[in-house]
């Protein structure tokens, strides 16, 4: 520390000799002038003194008859002045500071965390329409007012945070984990379950309402499974009242399901001829800027490749170049070969059966044939599954005294 | 003369009881040179008036009421205030004139 500040205000090594030098130093102390690393060589004395103390030195030099000669410069006041000299370097770090201060004060990047329903696109463009883009000046970020928005514009967001670092606008949100309730209209309850399938009832377990069928019986699609209108009777068995519930169980079906498929003979297929073009541009921001170009082929598809240097993406600049490749193309028929018409078939099989699993149903006998038929391969499938069924449908009322009239 | 002698030393006598009682630093109230060696290689020396003699083998500073002489060799000054300087090289001997 000392010895920076020693090199901020600058000194000297300087050679005393002549009549007394122990006065010399003797008045430089009173004086408050600092002397340091002082050493007698014969009858010279070699020593470092403060620029501000040699100034003052001409009265002590004339009253002790020694003489003062400098040997060499140290510290700023020195150097300054030479650095100086070379302006256009000067001119280039005033530039290059004014430059950094003058673009810290934008926004330069802008990082979205947490997100897991809503996709980044979705978030830019929200930014986008609340005047939040790359570039803008920070001052003109109001966050708190951000945040709000954020939570007011997508309800699934229940925590939001936005903060500035650097020039790094960082956003973190926090999505509900639990899926969205939408509200039920408040009306009276009074649901059944009705059936989705005509099929077998394998299994029912009631939780709520009044269950209609029975294991082992063949419903019809449509039928009440479990009714939401629970009867209460009075203690000589008549009937007083119902009481209408949300049905609720669960119910396992057991039905034939179908699943076909199709795949034409003849296609169209990309066949690429090997010839390619490619353009460069540069991208800063929103803005690109590409050598002008004419369509390259009849026929074509491009590429885009685009990066981000990756020191600038340190810095956080919105710069990008890239290339756009054209690869031209000719359309050919294409016939598939049977086994090319299998495996693909196959294929639309297997993501419909993993869909029906997805789903929790069961599937006890399957029977799949792969014919080709006409101008297509077909596939058919029966499967005999056990699913989950159970429909809500609003139950039919019955006022109590009205069924007592009738009867 | 010798009577006189004797008062000043009874009269620093009283001092230094004095400033003994009230617990006050006695460098600074008697005047006294203060020394703080490392070993034979560092001095630190503060309360002095000035220099007297500097050479390489000698270093003579004047007190308020003594001399102080350090003997040694490749003594040189390593800064050099009117509160405190410091002293390296090889010192073999501390003198009061």
């Amino acid at each position: 520390m000392i010895r920076f500040l020693k090199y901020m205000k600058g000194y000297l090594r300087v050679r005393v000799w002549g009549f007394s030098p122990e006065r010399f130093m003797n008045l430089c102390s009173n004086k408050g002038i600092l002397l340091w690393d002082i050493v007698r060589e014969g009858d010279i004395y070699y020593m470092s003194i403060t620029l501000k103390g040699f100034w003052e030195l001409r009265p002590i030099v004339k009253k002790t008859g020694t003489r003062v000669a400098i040997l060499e410069r140290y510290g700023l006041p020195f150097f300054l002045p030479r650095l100086l000299k070379r302006k256009t370097f000067v001119a280039g770090l005033i530039l290059a500071i004014a430059f950094w201060l003058l673009s810290s004060l934008f926004i330069w990047d802008i990082r979205l965390s947490g997100n897991y329903q809503i996709t980044d696109d979705v978030f830019q463009s929200f930014l986008r329409e609340n005047q939040v883009r790359i570039g803008m000046r920070q001052d003109m970020l109001d966050i708190q007012e951000l945040e709000k928005q954020i939570r007011r514009q997508f309800p699934q967001i229940t925590w939001a945070s936005a903060r500035l670092e650097g020039v790094r606008l960082l956003i973190d949100i926090k999505e509900n984990d639990a899926p969205i309730t939408i509200e039920k209209p408040d009306t009276d309850p009074g649901t059944d379950l009705v059936a989705e399938y005509a099929g077998r009832v394998v299994s029912i377990v009631v939780r709520s309402g009044v269950p209609k069928v029975a294991g082992d019986d063949i419903v019809e699609k449509g039928a009440v499974l479990v009714e939401g209108r629970v009867p209460v009777y009075n203690e000589d068995t008549t009937l007083r009242e119902y009481q209408y519930v949300d049905a609720d169980a669960d119910i396992l079906l057991e039905h034939t399901a179908e699943f076909t498929a199709s795949l034409p003979l003849n296609h169209i297929e990309k066949r690429y001829t090997g010839r390619e073009k490619s353009s460069h541009y540069i991208k800063l921001g929103d803005r690109s800027w590409a050598l002008p170009e004419n369509r390259p082929f009849l026929v074509y598809d491009s590429v885009i490749r685009e990066t981000r240097p990756l020191m600038l993406e340190r810095l956080s600049l919105p710069a990008f170049w890239g290339t756009v490749t054209y690869r031209e193309y000719q359309n050919t028929e294409y016939k598939y070969t049977e086994e090319e018409a299998k495996a693909h078939l196959n294929q639309k099989l297997m993501d419909f059966l993993t869909e029906l699993e997805e789903k929790g149903v069961q599937i006890i006998e399957k029977n799949v044939r792969i014919e080709k038929g006409g101008d297509a391969w077909v596939l058919t499938g029966q499967f005999l599954v056990q699913e989950p069924v159970g429909k809500s449908a609003p139950t039919e009322r019955i006022e109590v005294g009205k069924t007592e009239e009738d009867e | 003369m010798r009577r006189n002698s004797d008062r000043i030393q009874r009269n620093e006598e009283r001092k230094e009881a004095l400033v003994d009682s009230l617990r006050l630093p006695k460098d600074i109230c008697m005047g006294a040179i203060k020394v703080t060696m490392t070993g034979n290689r560092e001095a630190w020396i503060e309360n002095y008036r000035g220099i007297l003699e500097y050479t390489e083998n000698l270093i003579l500073l004047q007190g308020r009421t003594c001399q102080i002489c350090f003997e040694g060799t490749r003594l040189s000054i390593d800064y050099y205030t009117n509160e405190d300087m410091k002293i390296s090289g090889c010192i073999s001997c501390v003198k009061y004139l």
